[in-house]
């Protein structure tokens, strides 16, 4: 049979186009999840259109912020703009024996790979999700400029970091006895119990949020801030990180990329409102919202950076402010302009601010960096 | 709809689980693909309770893992029966055994006691494993799983390499108190669930309530939709909303009035804030949507029920 084999490899060419789209779209879709996906439309009856939608959904999205994009690109892939004869799956004939649950041939994964790497001009979606926001490029940075600031943030951030966690230890006293080592120490005495192995407790870290104000008023500090948000989650291990202007963003994953331009590029690509203007009320109230209950205990301390500029509604800056006191160990705002001197927080937005916030602090240079570090130890309250 | 799938819905159905067409997708393509299946949505929506349908649907056991903060490798592998260990040594104490036989003895099968991963993968019939709230379980332990999930193998130094007999039926749940990572995710199906359309909620309290009268099963559900359109702390999930019926229906309540929810709200609202704020400020704001709801035509639909919330939205 030929028919099979020739539908099979539509099939394949689709799922592949479609994978495609997704990945542009920032869903973290790979050449295994382009084959699971295949093995999972053989597996149901591809006539069948929200029978495929269901299949392809729980096979290509991971989290609950995927399923907007998936929905605008699977809607977009089965109803194209221009409907063009062949170019476009609207009546994928079922396959049979294409797959029985079972895994696909090692050349399969092979092409799947490699058509997924190539960036095919002509398959692309004809809009750009981001192109109404201006997109910033990193490349601004020099070389030395960078590697310099970088070293230097993270030597204060691993000092920051280790000391933090050195305090935990010391404070927490309790030891379990390890029977395990117990007992494998005393074979050797013929089993009399003689010395006690201990385990410790595990140190338990303080989780710090930091909300980076990427927005116009910001822009001179944000890169240097970046470097600094970078360095301490690599030293801290627990930290969220999300920027906002006017809206918000969660950068913690591109913010774990190994290689620091890389994840500068990769944050470029993803806040797309990158030196738009500001609203921070707005962007706390979503940050609550969002993320309220999976991010904030009493352990956690949040890190505001902004200026205060908020060019939004005061009341919902006040309020989601409040809010996030009563939620949390501790509120740190760093303000740049606090360094400059003879400024007086009096705009707005940071008055309304001003008395939810523990500790209020500038971040202008290395040196208030180093202050930090007295400031993120939490006490319980 | 693939026939498998209508069955894996029946079959759902079957074990008092009123379920979708997308979770009875992702169950079947979960079976089918041997991958395992996250699933995650706020508390209270029934995300555990898959998986111990899947089991009984599959006619096999349930081994559930629950985690928590500090959750280790050890305490969800295994364990040695120390008890015994010490005992065995005592009565050997006599014997003419070289060190290391009598060593290796102690360190043998029988004193193993399985922990919920060694027991899912010695399992003699592929069972359902049921990793429960994971995110709360740390980063370190959420790397251990991984590796057992793409290996299926574990090795106990004492005793060697032990490879699972039958691949289980994994399925995992979050409730979103911590992110878990990227590595774990991609290796799973994904699932979210939301709080129940006023259809399915019915439903679901029909099932489970099947002593209330239609009329108060119908307000009722009407009602948590109403709710859950306010902002409370707390939202109340399925699990509230059939406590809540059966407190109802144990109070010889037939309708809903100021007098029946006062009694009984602090089996819908678990948070003090919550119940106080629903009684000072939404209570007559509540009561009346499901009034005016009353005078529409029935059966009444989700697009109703929006309707009459739009009309009257709470005051914040």
């Amino acid at each position: 049979m030929s028919a099979p084999t020739r539908r099979y490899g539509d099939l394949t060419s689709h799922v592949v186009a479609f994978c495609r789209r997704l990945r542009l779209h920032g869903l973290p879709v790979g050449p295994r999840e382009a084959a699971d996906a295949l093995r999972g439309l053989s597996a149901v009856d591809v006539g069948d259109r929200r029978e495929c939608y269901l299949a392809l959904r729980t096979v290509l999205t991971s989290r609950k912020d995927d399923l907007p994009a998936f929905d605008r690109v699977f809607e977009e892939f089965w109803n194209p703009p221009q409907p063009e004869g062949d170019h476009g799956p609207q009546a994928p004939k079922p396959l049979d024996g294409a797959g029985d649950g079972s895994q696909p041939p090692p050349a399969l994964m092979e092409w799947l790979d490699e058509a997924l790497q190539t960036q095919g001009e002509e398959s692309m979606p004809a809009y750009s999700p981001v192109e109404a926001l201006t997109q910033k490029d990193f490349s601004a940075f020099t070389a030395e400029e960078l590697n310099e600031v970088t070293r230097l943030v993270i030597a204060i951030a691993r000092r920051v970091a280790t000391r933090l966690s050195r305090r935990t230890r010391s404070a927490q006293r309790s030891a379990r006895v390890d029977l395990r080592r117990t007992i494998r120490h005393s074979l050797r005495r013929g089993g009399e119990i003689i010395d006690l192995a201990y385990r410790r407790r595990k140190i338990q870290k303080t989780r710090v949020v930091l909300l980076a104000d990427v927005s116009g008023s910001m822009d001179l500090y944000s890169r240097f801030l970046i470097q600094f948000i970078y360095a301490l989650q690599h030293a801290l291990g627990q930290v969220e990180t999300l920027v906002f202007s006017t809206s918000l963003t969660r950068i913690t994953e591109a913010m774990s990329e190994d290689d620091l331009r890389q994840a500068l590029d990769e944050v470029a690509r993803r806040v797309p409102d990158w030196s738009g203007g500001t609203k921070i009320g707005a962007s706390l109230r979503t940050f609550l919202d969002r993320y309220g209950v999976a991010l904030l205990t009493p352990r956690t301390v949040v890190i505001v950076i902004s200026d205060g500029w908020d060019t939004g509604d005061i009341e919902i800056l006040e309020a989601a402010m409040a809010d996030l006191r009563r939620r949390i160990g501790r509120v740190i705002w760093l303000n740049p302009l606090l360094g400059s001197p003879g400024y007086e927080p009096i705009c707005q937005g940071m008055r309304a601010a001003l008395p939810y916030v523990d500790v209020f602090a500038s971040a202008h240079n290395l040196e208030s960096l180093r202050q930090l570090e007295k400031h993120l130890a939490v006490r319980r309250r | 709809m693939h026939p498998e799938i209508t069955r894996i819905q029946t079959m759902l159905e079957a074990q008092g689980y009123v379920a979708d067409q997308s979770l009875a997708t992702s169950v079947y393509l979960a079976i089918q693909l041997r991958k395992p299946l996250l699933i995650e949505g706020a508390a209270g929506v029934g995300k555990t309770e898959v998986a111990k349908v899947m089991a009984r649907a599959l006619d096999t056991d349930l081994i559930r893992l629950q985690c928590y903060e500090g959750l280790d490798a050890t305490t969800s592998l295994y364990e040695w029966n120390y008890q015994r260990q010490l005992l065995h040594i005592r009565l050997q104490e006599k014997s003419d055994l070289p060190l290391e036989v009598r060593e290796r003895e102690i360190f043998s099968e029988p004193f193993l006691l399985k922990r919920p991963l060694l027991a899912a993968i010695t399992h003699d019939k592929a069972p359902v494993l049921l990793v429960d709230e994971a995110d709360r379980a740390d980063e370190e332990w959420e790397a251990f799983l991984l590796e057992v999930l793409s290996d299926w193998q574990v090795t106990i130094p004492e005793i060697g390499t032990i490879k699972a007999k039958h691949v289980p039926y994994v399925v995992l749940t979050s409730n979103r108190t911590r992110e878990l990572g990227d590595a774990l995710r991609r290796r799973c199906l994904y699932l979210w669930i939301d709080y129940p359309a006023f259809d399915k909620e019915l439903a679901i309290v029909r099932r489970k309530v099947p002593a209330i009268n239609e009329h108060l099963a119908e307000q009722i559900a009407a009602f948590m939709q109403f709710v859950r359109k306010t902002k409370l702390d707390k939202t109340p999930g399925i699990a509230e909303t059939l406590d809540w019926s059966a407190a109802l229906i144990a109070l010889h309540r037939d309708h809903l009035d100021e007098d029946a929810i006062a009694q009984t709200l602090g089996v819908l609202f678990k948070q003090r804030d919550d119940a106080e704020r629903v009684r000072t400020q939404w209570l007559d704001h509540l009561l009346g949507s499901v009034r005016s709801l009353d005078r529409e035509p029935r059966p009444w639909t989700q697009d109703a029920i929006d309707r009459v919330a739009d009309r009257a939205s709470p005051r914040p």
